[in-house]
């Protein structure tokens, strides 16, 4: 077991089951985003958690500017945290960027995986031609001006500690008991490697079956973008939530663990099908 | 009370868990120029700007859903045909009748978003002329290593005697060529090691467990010649092998060379140079002292500035202090990138102290 992924991705395991189910938080907020899904999956499956180098109570140190500037360095932490654990035949579930997260990590290593469950998936957020990502270039530079300006009223909150040592961000981490992201580079820098992403050419190469959790009224991964993923990604199925917004595993967690459920207790009818056969 | 709150000169505002707006004060509704029936019902994040979704899908909403508190938050909001209005917005959560609301209360920003998006924009230009400075440093020192190599290695053919005998008076030549050029391979080692600090670009850290006692031999056995030849008196205290430190080995040791040559620098033929190893089980502290001239207290902290040379001392005033300054601003870089710092104590005329503190243990 390598410790030091354990300790760099803050790694927690819980649960009672066999089968692993690793969970991976999005853009913006760290593996507390789950809390009311896994107590659902504790007696059946072995609940992994974990925070994104940069993330959560990830260790900051670790956090290269070249390894974390595209998806790919992330799609890492995911295989590193599986090995590190020695985990086989993996449930992951990635909630909106780290759905792509998930593909990526999966069209590397496909054996280690059994499942990809995607909440809001988007393989590209900005439009392009015959292409409706949802957002033009200007919203996602707008994005990107909305968290600078926040990062001032945080810097704020944080000014002595900032002023005193200005080169520290691992100061900022002090934030994470307050709210989700806690360095202002790291998450920008995230917001850019997930908004700027275009990972369409990812789903055809998905060799692991997969849910896609496709929300109602979600201005993040619009409908069309949830059709768009499950069309391109072999082996996809659809199911639409009642939710709305972006976030069901918080909004409406009942409905989310439901589909959850009902997707894995299919998929497993029909690996045991698909056995029998053999 | 309720006409205070609809008249008061900030937005009031609840919505209940699934976003639906129940309540909004006459205030906010002037600030967006809406009606209250054509508010009321709606989803609470369908009067932000497309970007304050996003930040409130990604950010806000969890906060809410996670702490049921987020304070301080630059939002925009649409407002018909009109610019956005930007707003300093806190929530909180509260409970009535078995049910989650969320009341907000929201202050415009005018003069103070202008402000803010002068900080904004003058922080962009600043990263992006670093990053452009970095670049160019790394291509100047890149395109100048290799000639300088070229020198230093055809030098050492001529040495060796490859392209015929060599008179004393031009082997005395050569080696100052010799000499030369890799105190110019230093430097730009130096401006290299910077740009990448500073341009956020070097990888992070291998950091393991070390014995410091063992990292600080193998950097004494490199600068150790240069200390007998300048008649510098050198102890070691305390470093036993049982001082941990926690450290990425390449990256101690180009730290610790540095402030032993900058020691051996500074400090007169005659003089003393020390290593101690303090540590209390959390955390280890390498003390380089010397006896040096020392530092003036004004310039204590400039020093670890890049490009910033001691002024006052004799070696400044003579015009024989060499390097670009760059030794400290780097080696402070990399104690901080090693969850480390980098200090100095000193006082002119008896000598300087650079205390080096490290974590003692992984997880510590």
């Amino acid at each position: 077991m390598n410790q030091s992924v354990l300790t760099r991705n803050n790694v927690q395991v819980s649960g009672t089951g066999q089968q692993p189910m690793l969970f991976a938080h999005g853009f913006g907020c760290d593996q507390n985003m789950w809390r009311f899904m896994t107590p659902a999956f504790a007696d059946d499956y072995k609940i992994v958690l974990f925070d994104y180098v940069g993330s959560g109570k990830s260790d900051l140190s670790a956090y290269d500017p070249r390894r974390y500037s595209s998806l790919d360095g992330y799609a890492q932490d995911v295989l590193d945290v599986i090995h590190a654990l020695d985990l086989s035949d993996v449930i992951f579930v990635g909630h909106s960027v780290s759905s792509m997260i998930g593909v990526l990590a999966s069209n590397r290593e496909p054996s280690l995986f059994a499942q990809l469950i995607m909440i809001g998936p988007s393989p590209r957020y900005i439009n392009d031609t015959s292409y409706v990502g949802g957002f033009e270039r200007r919203d996602i530079e707008e994005l990107l001006d909305t968290m600078d300006k926040n990062y001032i009223g945080w810097a704020n909150f944080l000014a002595p500690a900032i002023m005193k040592n200005p080169e520290r961000p691992e100061l900022a981490a002090e934030l994470s008991e307050s709210f989700c992201s806690t360095d202002p580079v790291i998450a920008r820098r995230f917001a850019e490697a997930t908004f700027f992403a275009d990972n369409r050419g990812d789903l055809q190469k998905v060799k692991v079956p997969s849910l896609v959790l496709q929300c109602s009224d979600d201005i993040i991964a619009p409908d069309s973008v949830g059709d768009y993923v499950t069309r391109e990604t072999p082996g996809s199925t659809l199911h639409n939530l009642q939710a709305t917004g972006h976030c069901p595993h918080m909004s409406h967690p009942d409905e989310t663990i439901a589909a959850i459920k009902a997707y894995l207790a299919q998929a497993g009818t029909h690996q045991d099908v698909e056995l029998a056969h053999q | 009370m309720q006409g205070l709150i609809d008249r008061a000169p900030a937005g009031f505002i609840s919505f209940a868990a699934d976003g639906t707006i129940c309540d909004i004060n006459a205030t906010l509704l002037e600030m967006l120029g809406a009606g209250r029936e054509s508010v009321v019902g709606r989803p609470f994040e369908s009067l932000l700007t497309v970007a304050s979704r996003i930040f409130y899908q990604t950010h806000l909403f969890p906060l809410l859903r996670l702490q049921s508190t987020a304070e301080e938050l630059f939002i925009t909001m649409r407002c018909g045909d009109a610019p956005d209005v930007a707003f300093l917005a806190s929530f909180t959560s509260r409970d009535a009748g078995g049910a989650t609301y969320y009341d907000g209360v929201l202050m415009r920003l005018r003069e103070r978003r202008k402000w803010e998006d002068e900080i904004v924009r003058a922080r962009r230009v600043a990263e992006e002329a670093n990053r452009r400075n970095s670049a160019l440093l790394s291509m100047m020192s890149h395109d100048l290593r290799t000639p300088i190599g070229s020198i230093s290695g055809y030098t050492d053919i001529l040495l060796m005697g490859i392209r015929g005998e060599l008179t004393d008076p031009q082997r005395d030549d050569l080696q100052r060529m010799k000499k030369a050029s890799e105190y110019v391979l230093s430097l730009i080692e130096d401006v290299l090691s910077f740009a990448r600090l500073n341009a956020g670009e070097i990888s992070a850290p291998d950091l393991r467990t070390l014995n410091a006692d063992a990292v600080i031999a193998e950097t004494e056995s490199l600068i150790g010649p240069r200390m007998e030849q300048n008649g510098i008196a050198y102890e070691r205290i305390d470093c036993t092998p049982s001082v941990t430190i926690v450290a990425d080995p390449d990256r101690l040791q180009q730290i610790l060379l540095n402030l032993l040559t900058n020691a051996v620098k500074f400090t007169p033929a005659g003089g003393r140079i020390t290593i101690k190893c303090v540590s209390d089980g959390e955390s280890t502290d390498i003390k380089v002292a010397d006896t040096g001239r020392g530092i003036p207290a004004d310039q204590l902290e400039k020093i670890f500035e890049p490009f910033v040379q001691v002024t006052g001392t004799a070696a400044a005033v003579s015009g024989r202090q060499k390097g670009f300054g760059l030794g400290l601003a780097i080696s402070r870089g990399l104690a901080r990138r090693m969850n480390g710092e980098l200090t100095v104590e000193s006082e002119v005329g008896v000598g300087s102290t650079f205390t080096l503190r490290l974590p003692a243990s992984l997880g510590g």
